[in-house]
């Protein structure tokens, strides 16, 4: 899975989250931050995270990840910080398969 | 999945399993949801091996939003019914903030044999919090119809406030929230009295609420009151990791 991919899973499932207004914004790039530029409210950063969950199972632990930060540490994030976690915790999986 | 049909009602609920204890956190009115505890204790508790439950209470958060049914009793009964639900069956610590904390205290007292614990955040558990907030709460309510808040503030492109508005709106002039709330018994010395689990009892120093905390810890059998210096109501929120060092000492304990 290459980052544009991840990032696009994100994008569709933000659309699914907060409804097609969150398009609005504009086009959703690596450097789109949750807070900043989406205003996401928390519950529904909790919401994405629940479906990225689903998506990546074990492989990806965003409980983990998200306990290393307070909560403006994480809505300050953009779609690439988030995008990158993702790719790397992939990439750390497939190379110990 | 995070959507929970309990007691015909659907609920947005995380569950992370464990082989501790069972820890199930309640969060305060209107404008609060799971998001204040998921991002502050409920983590480090998993970490500790207990089994953790989070909800959006009935109306809040991703939770659906009936019309009626949100009295303290009700409330109760929805926890009943969730951990029903989850396949939960025995005694549970519950954590409450704000009015989830006068939930967690009326569960314990209605079903003691479901409760094994109370941590009790800047809980409204005695005093005329009633009436002041139901008082609070119906001018917000008028505040928000008559000055159509959550259109003006779409019109000027504060995205996250609107929806919050719109959410405060919806739960104030939608449900009989206001009225249930009105209609709620307070706590009396004897009923606490009656209290049989151990609660710990936190607030903070310059809390309008702090009188509760001397309540409980005066009338509660088993009550540790711990007083947070310099802190009002949000030490949820401002005093995170302090919160959290006594939450787990006090869920670590034998």
């Amino acid at each position: 899975m290459t980052p544009d991919g991840i990032l696009s899973e994100i994008a569709e499932m933000l659309v699914d989250v907060v409804g097609e207004e969150i398009l609005l914004v504009g086009e959703l790039t690596h450097d789109t931050s949750f807070n900043d530029d989406l205003a996401l409210e928390s519950i529904e950063f909790v919401a994405l995270a629940e479906r990225l969950q689903l998506r990546y199972g074990e492989r990806v632990d965003f409980m983990a990840f998200l306990a290393g930060m307070d909560i403006d540490e994480i809505m300050g994030m953009t779609l690439g910080d988030l995008t990158d976690h993702i790719a790397a915790s992939l990439a750390l999986e497939s190379s110990r398969a | 999945m995070p959507d929970l049909l309990a007691g015909g009602t659907r609920f947005h609920v995380q569950h992370i399993k464990g082989d501790g204890p069972t820890v199930v956190f309640l969060h305060g009115l209107v404008l609060d949801n799971l998001s204040s505890f998921y991002y502050t204790l409920a983590g480090p508790a998993a970490a500790t091996g207990a089994e953790v439950v989070l909800y959006d209470l009935r109306g809040h958060g991703r939770s659906e939003r009936p019309p009626t049914g949100y009295d303290v009793r009700d409330a109760v009964a929805d926890l009943v019914a969730v951990l029903g639900a989850l396949g939960i069956d025995r005694p549970v610590h519950l954590v409450g903030n704000s009015y989830g904390g006068v939930i967690a205290l009326r569960a314990a007292l209605d079903r003691p044999d479901l409760v094994a614990g109370l941590a009790l955040i800047e809980a409204h558990a005695t005093g005329d919090w009633i009436d002041r907030m139901s008082d609070t709460l119906a001018v917000a309510a008028l505040g928000l119809e008559h000055d159509r808040v959550p259109e003006q503030l779409r019109r000027l492109g504060a995205r996250k406030e609107a929806r919050m508005a719109a959410t405060a709106d919806a739960l104030l002039n939608g449900t009989t929230l206001i009225d249930d709330l009105a209609a709620t018994p307070p706590f009396g010395p004897a009923e606490l009295a009656s209290v049989r689990c151990p609660v710990l009892a936190l607030y903070g120093e310059h809390s309008e609420l702090a009188g509760a905390g001397r309540d409980l810890g005066l009338h509660i059998p088993d009550c540790t009151v711990h007083v947070l210096p310099g802190l009002a109501h949000t030490v949820l929120r401002e005093a995170t990791a302090e919160v959290r060092d006594l939450l787990l000492d006090w869920l670590g304990r034998p």
